[in-house]
């Protein structure tokens, strides 16, 4: 019975999805509007059902569902013949075909489009089936004798209205093939309501294009009544505010679109008027795939790489991950002990340079920032030479030099740039080069297996090095000299802030953190297991908040507490809370609380994190501030910063002077396992046991 | 200025090059007239002489500079400052300000470091003597406790029972590392398998949770060397302690011994020759670490290292009080310090600073000390030239073991004074008088002297 309700709003959804909006209720809502032609609701929900069948005959029901492309594509199919033509035993028939090739093909496509261009399918399908069915009906003579119907006129308020607003309101309607004000209105009210965004885009996509194709045709009139500038929403909707992240620029790049997509709707209206095929949604495909395609392959960096609900959402999150997770994928950890100086960076002033930009050069400094001590004429006198060098990463040893000599100061070897060397194929795929070994100190040979920290030789000063310092990079491939690419250090500590993955900057004094066995332990979280918290808020006992741990099918673990899941994870020696989906202001308080925690205690130790907007503000406030921050990203960020006080106790606090936010929370871990309690804003939990409740059933 | 008169002395002839003092023997002299910035004079006018003169400074970058040496090869070091090297609570909180802990080795000293605040938690206690009253105080405020020997066990066996609870321990170590005299007495010997026998035990009695292994191999140990193979042989034993029995060894303690740059009395060469420099020690102890710990694992380092911090920060400022020339020819001078507060002098050869540029050829010289006995001499000969009534001799480095070892007899215990990092000189430990003496003395009535 669950299992059905999924699948009726999985369904529902993809009303919904047209608009680039994920919620069943304003799918419900949608689909009664449909009715308002009940030929258009019918045969929607035949291509839908048709296609749903089909997928499951497939055994793929499951996909079917949860990629809002297959349902929208036979829906959108659906509704295109239902416009042409009322529900005949005939047309039902032609429904269901239509919605079965939609699926079929959309399936081809999504697969060629994802492997080879990386790029979503939008209503493609719907533009290319419904294209080929109205070329086909010329055909079928038999359908036009019984069921083609005339259309009403559902509302009159029309003629109350200025012609800009209803033609607006009326394209709104039109993807809904229902080119009707009250429809329109009502989209725009769900808009309105479920992004602030969206409804801005749908406005600045309608009349930015109709205006210029006025312009353009020279008649405001026939711009006003052409039901095909749906397209432009689309287009401004889909740019601005789904695909790439909400900003000044998205708004700009949507509108470029829009302009530009005037000239294919009006070649594609000649084109295709001979056919007497509408345009459909060709031209907010073809413009919405180009833009994405091309700003993706030039690298532009407001891409969303993540889409969430709304754009709001989107923005919320590429806000706070931007600022969370400052680092790379590739990241590695610091390849010495104790505490060494930033001495080049990326793009560095002597040698990181063009293909070889990203490196990092380590040496160690005194109080006075020197490298040596004494006079610093002989190699002895610098505190690099001869230090240990570990390995940054997990994996193989692909290549070794070490029999170069260590130049003595004041030379360089311009021969063997690299000097000593030790190459390791990480086995997150990349390789990692570390030069400028002292001679014969190397440890490991080529093919040895090294984990982060296992001992490869001494720092020394062959190669191109004027002094002993420790050079690293990271390549693509395992040449030495080969191209660098850009990567980062995870878990270090500078000036006693913790850095989950950053890069540090030149001068910078960094040292790498080792994760604390025992803490790694205690944030270890086994699936079934039950963590049960008495809740107080002010001191009154209010209840309890009951979270299982479960895994989601790509393999991150949550919190469930019933009304939201909170998930977490470890990497970069941190424990995180990544997210919460869902409402729970318990595990808001539990996230806010800690959002991050480093997996090494040093006493006075803090780090710094950001915090989402909606884990903090109320939803009402929280769209307002969103929708400003789309045109200024740092209006409204909230900071976290966390201090281990003692061994087993943290103070956190909550900032955003921008939002008046100011809050300070008290988190103590338990002995054993996890949080023992928590202390924000009044509420107060505290545990109260562990159970593992696999054992129950 | 007038010329004194100095009685004839026919002295042998030196080249004046290579010689066994390393140095011109005529006219080579080493003045020192102030401590860092500081005037000797104004520091003896002020506080008196003999007088123990600490450099915060020095104390703080030769920490610095041990710990770095350790830190910045090896992830996970600690160090605990070795008590009965220098317990003057000034240099103790020094160092447990650089972020050392305390390392103690009896009951006073376990009582003096939680005096100073230091929480139970962050002190080692060693030692062959711990009464039961101190381990179970000790047990119950979370110490770092290394057992030395089987009876120990059964000690801290009882005071787990007493206080419900298992109590995490160390045990010490005895091996060959290679170096005389081994030092055999302390701890569980390794190649006969006590040490082993001590792991059994402690497992078979359930009470202890065994979490770290503490060793010192000996003091003064001029060869880097021994330190590698006692880390090779701890680290095999921690793995075979923890792969048989279950136990995690969280932390390895080497001990100390590193040498200062000191003269062990009949070494040729000067300490700057023969005192190898702490990175050496670092490196051979860092790398054995890393070739026999498995990859990813660091169990913390704990080294126990005193004089080797301690000893070059500590100066003692003495006067010449009286001279005269010995029937052998040799020119003896009286100071006011001897081996009472000098306690080390009876194993190295000091540093020999004056105060003041003096006039007049080299000759060899005693120094004694002030007291009525014959064993009291600071320094059986060197080279000094005549040296006037009143002159100021900089004995270094006296910094390690003096202040603990030092000993009340016929005469009182001089004042000490830090020199701090601003250049301001604080009193640490103030000269005694009588009553400090006398204070824990009865006298029977009937005894008094009417």
């Amino acid at each position: 019975m669950k299992a059905v309700i999924e699948n009726i709003k999985a369904i529902l959804s993809s009303y919904s999805d047209i608009f680039f909006i994920e919620s069943y209720v304003v799918g419900g809502i949608l689909l009664l509007a449909t009715f308002l032609n009940p030929n258009l609701a019918i045969a929607g929900i035949i291509s839908v059902l048709s296609a749903y069948f089909f997928a499951k005959f497939l055994k793929m029901e499951k996909t079917f569902l949860s990629s809002g492309y297959y349902t929208y594509n036979s829906l959108l199919v659906g509704l295109s013949v239902g416009y042409l033509f009322k529900i005949t035993p005939l047309t039902v028939f032609f429904t269901i075909t239509s919605g079965i090739i939609t699926l079929v093909f959309s399936i081809m496509l999504y697969n060629i489009f994802s492997y080879y261009f990386r790029l979503p399918i939008l209503s493609l399908p719907f533009v290319v089936i419904s294209s080929t069915i109205y070329l086909a009906v010329v055909n079928y003579s038999n359908l036009f004798v019984s069921s083609l119907y005339p259309h009403i006129k559902l509302s009159f308020i029309e003629t109350y209205m200025p012609l800009w607003v209803s033609g607006y309101l009326k394209s709104l309607g039109s993807i809904l093939f229902l080119p009707d004000v009250a429809v329109g209105l009502l989209i725009a009210l769900i808009l309105l309501f479920v992004s602030r965004i969206l409804f801005m885009l749908s406005l600045l996509g309608y009349y930015s294009g109709t205006i210029a194709s006025a312009l353009l045709t020279g008649s405001f009139q026939q711009a006003f009544n052409d039901l095909s500038h749906f397209n432009f929403i689309l287009i401004a909707m889909a740019l601005g505010g789904v695909f790439l992240i909400p900003s000044i620029k998205s708004y700009f790049v949507s509108v470029v679109a829009v302009l530009s997509s005037n000239i294919l709707l009006s070649a594609v209206k000649t084109f295709w008027a001979l056919y007497s095929i509408p345009a459909f949604t060709l031209p907010f495909n073809f413009i919405t795939l180009l833009f994405i395609y091309v700003l993706g392959l030039v690298g532009f960096p407001l891409v969303a790489k993540v889409i969430r609900r709304t754009p709001e959402e989107t923005l919320d999150f590429y806000l706070t991950n931007l600022k969370r997770y400052r680092g790379y994928d590739t990241s590695i950890h610091l390849p010495f002990v104790g505490q060494w100086t930033v001495w080049q960076g990326f793009d560095g002033k002597w040698t990181h340079k063009g293909s070889w930009r990203y490196a990092y050069d380590f040496v160690i400094t005194d109080e006075e920032g020197k490298t040596y001590r004494g006079e610093g004429y002989q190699l002895t006198d610098y505190y690099a030479y001869r230090k240990p060098v570990l390995s940054p990463t997990r994996g193989r040893v692909v290549k070794v030099v070490s029999d170069l000599p260590d130049n003595p100061i004041g030379q360089v070897d311009r021969e063997n740039s690299w000097g000593n060397l030790v190459i390791i194929q990480s086995d997150k795929g990349f390789y990692v080069e570390i030069s400028h070994f002292a001679q014969y100190s190397i440890k490991v040979k080529e093919g040895d297996w090294v984990e982060v920290g296992s001992f490869l030789g001494l720092c020394g000063n062959s190669g191109y090095s004027p002094q002993p310092h420790i050079h690293i990079q990271v390549q693509s491939s395992p040449e030495i000299g080969a191209y660098t690419i850009p990567f980062s250090f995870s878990s270090y500590i500078s000036e006693n802030r913790f850095y989950s993955n950053d890069l540090p900057k030149e001068g910078q004094v960094v040292e790498p953190a080792y994760p604390d066995k025992s803490l790694e332990l205690k944030m270890t979280f086994i699936l079934d297991y039950q963590f049960e918290y008495e809740i107080f808020e002010n001191g009154q006992k209010k209840g309890e908040l009951v979270m299982v741990v479960e895994m989601s099918p790509d393999g991150t673990f949550y919190f469930n507490s019933g009304k939201g899941k909170l998930y977490f994870g470890k990497r970069d020696g941190t424990f995180y809370f990544y997210r919460l989906d869902g409402e729970d202001r318990y595990l808001k308080a539990l996230f806010m609380s800690l959002p991050r925690l480093p997996l090494t205690y040093r006493e006075g130790l803090q780090w710094e994190d950001y915090i989402p907007i909606r884990i903090v503000i109320p939803p009402l406030r929280k769209s307002l501030i969103l929708f400003l921050s789309s045109f200024y990203h740092n209006f409204a960020t909230i900071q976290y910063t966390g201090k281990w006080v003692s061994e087993n106790k943290i103070k956190g606090k909550v900032k955003a002077p921008m939002l008046n936010v100011e809050k300070e929370a008290t988190v103590v871990l338990d002995e054993v396992k996890g949080i023992s309690s928590v202390e924000i804003d009044g509420i107060q939990l505290k545990l109260k046991g562990i159970k593992y409740t696999k054992e129950e059933q | 200025m007038k010329k004194v008169y100095e009685k004839p002395v026919i002295t042998r002839l030196e080249t004046g090059f290579m010689n066994k003092f390393g140095k011109s023997p005529f006219y080579s002299r080493k003045v020192r007239q102030d401590i860092d910035g500081v005037p000797i004079e104004r520091l003896v006018e002020e506080f008196g002489s003999p007088l123990f003169v600490y450099s915060e400074r020095q104390l703080r970058e030769k920490y610095r500079q041990v710990y770095n040496a350790f830190a910045s090869r090896y992830p996970n070091v600690q160090f605990g400052w070795s008590y009965k090297t220098n317990y003057l609570q000034a240099i103790c909180s020094v160092l447990h300000q650089e972020g050392a802990i305390a390392e103690v080795v009896s009951a006073f000293e376990y009582e003096k470091a939680r005096k100073l605040g230091i929480e139970g938690k962050n002190i080692i206690f060693n030692g062959p003597h711990k009464p039961i009253e101190i381990l179970e105080v000790a047990a119950s405020e979370g110490a770092m406790i290394h057992i030395d020997h089987f009876d120990e066990i059964i000690d801290l066996e009882q005071v787990a029972d007493k206080l419900g609870k298992q109590i995490k321990v160390a045990i010490r170590l005895n091996m060959d590392t290679g170096i005389h005299p081994q030092w055999s007495r302390f701890g569980f010997n390794l190649e006969n398998g006590q040490a082993l026998d001590a792991v059994k035990r402690i497992a078979s009695g359930g009470k202890l949770i065994l979490n770290g292994l503490h060793c010192h191999i000996g003091t003064f140990i001029l060869e880097p060397e021994a330190y590698a193979i006692e880390v090779e042989k701890m680290v095999k034993f921690a793995y075979q302690v923890e792969d048989n029995f279950g136990f995690k060894i969280e932390y390895i303690d080497i001990g100390g011994g590193f040498p200062s740059k000191n003269r062990l009395k009949g070494t040729y060469l000067p300490p700057d020759v023969v005192v190898p420099p702490v990175d050496e020690f670092a490196e051979k102890i860092t790398q054995a670490l890393y070739s026999n710990l498995r990859p990813g694992d660091f169990p913390k380092l704990v080294l126990e290292t005193g004089r080797a911090i301690v000893d070059e920060a500590g100066y003692l400022i003495t006067t010449v009080f009286a001279s005269k020339r010995l029937p052998d020819g040799r020119k003896a001078y009286i100071a006011d310090a001897g081996v009472n507060i000098l306690f080390t002098a009876f194993w190295y050869k000091f540093n020999i600073e004056i105060d003041r540029p003096v006039q007049g050829a080299n000759e060899p010289s005693v120094i004694y000390g002030p007291l009525c006995m014959n064993i009291d001499v600071i320094d059986e000969g060197s080279l000094l030239p005549p040296l006037e009534r009143g002159t100021r001799l900089i004995f270094s480095p006296v910094g390690a073991y003096n202040n603990t070892q030092w000993m009340q007899f016929i005469e009182y215990r001089p004042n000490v004074v830090m020199v701090m990092e601003d250049g301001s000189v604080e009193l640490i430990r103030e000269k005694e008088d009588i009553t400090d003496i006398e204070r824990r003395e009865r006298l029977p009535e009937r005894l008094k002297v009417k």
